[in-house]
């Protein structure tokens, strides 16, 4: 994912290091919505969903016939691609997860399976032809000396306001309660009277709404086709294996982290290279600290 | 089924595949090479399944085994017996090294770890260009070879195939009778109880672990030479998902379970190889199954059998109340 640029007589600038750092933070922003999704619906329900970056992918093509195909403004595409794949998270929650109580294995290859299904599906209904999405925001900004294109400017504030309000939810809302509430005790929590198929099904949307939102996001960027959440997806493992699975303040700062260290790799050594030591980094991490950076028990 | 059945079932089945190559043509024996080298696959993964870990990057050490193997007899010209184990040895070697640091955990780490896993190997196939020759492939690897002799039709190397597959089940088969399989089993269904009986599970785990690599080694080292072509991008996530989806369809509860799972699937999904509709017919099997069928295509007869005994029962029923 992302630009590559040859290893060849390489030197960082500190303009460079400027630009790497500011996309580091706008490429991080989408994979801590991505993350966020994931180490909530883990938290509460013990699942990792494989079909996240599936979801990504279909966020950016949900961008691509609204806004791009039918012309609707990109806001109100990005709303719709929210909205409709939250309502598909529900769906995923009432139609797989629940009806598999035989644990969570054969949730997981349930999952795996709805990942594949989806991509493959892409490729007769999207074409096999890579898409791509015209800019939705023109020109460049200086920062700090530096000209950064707006477009990946936008994805900062964007995703700042997507990870504050889902902070308030959580944090400040009956659901958000009830949701923090089945993450400490399912049972207790279902004897207090939270109906807990209903808060699962609310984080399946919500964590299916946020990864949309990062492809939505990413549409503009990036070329569309339907293996396009895998990258994102592997990062967003990453991130929530550095900060712990389910905690939220720890995939905010793994997705940072991991931004940052990534654009900066990318810049240097190429986006290949960069994917294969954060691997190392991973296996690093289990072999030394295995909790997380932030800890939260396996 | 009693012992007798069985082994005449067996004896059947092993008939016909041999007989195989001399009614159908290269279509058939081409098409049930392929199956063969799926159930070895399907097979290996089982005993790290029955521990409870959740392997979804297991297409990675057939990459390694195919590679190694291709390239230790393409380019260092060693004979295919030895390239072989060369490979299987490799991908059990890698297993041990990535198994060591991820077994620890339990099994969503695990899972993430080797997705993760299996990007990372076929990331090094694609860019260690002057080693595997990148994504342009990797042709011209020799043919299997016996003792010096070269396998050089078709017909002796699904000879070949099939005798692997079956040295491979059978091995796999007498550790799951033996006490080894036992302590598998008990790690998968109380890995803390089998704890404080005095079991090393992370050994154990390890042990089914690499085990496995080390047969997906071996089918990846004959799929190379077989093929004779390899290309990064098929061992991917997806193939590494079809292997698991052979154990779930098949039926976790038997070893025969991964075995039906990859016939029934390669042989079904054969009109659509190497579309998506491949793909899409794989999962909407398993999403099938997961959902309706939980145990697997192994416990269809039982469940069958259940039903019309269900429906004997129900219409007898009201004819003894009148």
């Amino acid at each position: 994912m992302g630009a590559s640029v040859e290893a060849l007589h390489f030197q960082m600038t500190p303009a460079l290091l400027v630009q790497s750092t500011v996309i580091g933070l706008s490429i991080g922003s989408i994979y801590i919505l991505m993350a966020l999704g994931l180490t909530l619906m883990f938290g509460m329900m013990h699942i990792i969903n494989f079909a996240h970056g599936a979801v990504y992918m279909l966020g950016a093509f949900v961008i691509y016939y609204v806004f791009f195909q039918w012309g609707a403004p990109y806001f109100a595409a990005f709303v719709v691609a929210m909205l409709v794949l939250g309502a598909f998270g529900y769906l995923v929650e009432r139609s797989i997860y629940r009806p598999i109580k035989g644990g969570i294995e054969p949730t997981l290859v349930a999952l795996l399976a709805l990942t594949t299904l989806l991509q493959a599906a892409g490729y007769p209904v999207f074409g096999t032809l890579d898409k791509h999405v015209p800019p939705v925001f023109s020109g460049t900004r200086n920062v700090l000396g530096v000209m950064i294109s707006v477009e990946r400017l936008m994805i900062i504030p964007v995703a700042g306001v997507l990870v504050v309000s889902l902070y308030l939810f959580i944090n400040k809302t009956r659901m958000g309660a009830a949701m923090r509430a089945i993450e400490q005790d399912k049972e207790a929590a279902a004897l207090q009277g939270v109906n807990v198929n209903v808060v699962n099904g609310l984080a399946f949307a919500v964590g299916f709404a946020l990864a949309a939102a990062a492809g939505a996001l990413m549409a503009p960027i990036f070329k569309l086709d339907p293996m396009m959440g895998e990258q994102p997806l592997l990062k967003a493992f990453i991130i929530i294996i550095l900060g712990g699975l389910g905690s939220i303040p720890g995939a905010i700062l793994g997705g940072l982290i991991l931004g940052l260290i990534d654009s900066i790799v990318a810049t240097a050594l190429g986006a290949e290279p960069a994917f294969l030591l954060s691997f190392v980094f991973i296996i690093l991490l289990l072999l030394f600290r295995p909790t997380g950076l932030f800890g939260h028990a396996p | 089924m009693p012992r007798n059945a069985r082994i005449a079932a067996l004896v059947v089945v092993v008939a016909l595949l041999t007989l195989l190559p001399f009614v159908g043509g290269d279509y058939y024996i081409y098409l049930f090479v392929l199956v063969f080298i799926n159930v070895i696959l399907a097979a290996s993964l089982r005993p790290s399944l029955s521990c409870g870990q959740l392997n979804i990057g297991h297409s990675a050490f057939m990459c390694i085994g195919a590679y190694t193997s291709a390239l230790l007899a393409k380019d260092l010209g060693l004979p295919f017996e030895l390239s072989l184990l060369g490979g299987a040895a490799l991908a059990a070697a890698v297993g041990l090294g990535i198994g060591y640091p991820s077994l620890r955990l339990r099994g969503v780490y695990f899972a993430m770890v080797t997705v993760a896993f299996v990007e990372a190997v076929r990331l090094i196939a694609s860019i260690w260009v002057p080693l595997t020759r990148g994504n342009a492939g990797l042709s011209g690897v020799p043919k299997p070879s016996i003792l010096g002799m070269t396998l050089v039709t078709k017909t002796s190397q699904y000879y070949l195939g099939l005798a692997l597959m079956l040295v491979v089940l059978v091995i796999l088969g007498k550790l799951e009778r033996s006490r080894l399989g036992l302590v598998w089993k008990s790690i998968g269904l109380a890995d803390n109880l089998a704890q404080s009986l005095g079991v090393n599970i992370a050994n154990y785990k390890l042990l089914a672990f690499t085990l496995g690599c080390f047969f997906a080694g071996v089918a990846g080292a004959f799929y190379a030479h077989f093929i004779r072509f390899l290309f990064p991008p098929e061992f991917g996530f997806l193939l590494a998902t079809n292997i698991l989806i052979y154990n779930f369809v098949g039926g976790r509860g038997h070893f025969a379970g991964p075995i039906v799972g990859a016939v029934f699937l390669s042989l079904l999904s054969e009109p659509f190889r190497g579309s998506a509709y491949e793909t899409i017919f794989y999962s909407i099997v398993m999403l099938l199954t997961i959902l309706f069928l939980p145990g697997g295509l192994i416990t269809l007869p039982g469940k069958l059998a259940g039903l019309r005994w269900w429906k004997g029962a129900a219409s007898e029923s009201p004819s003894s109340a009148a």
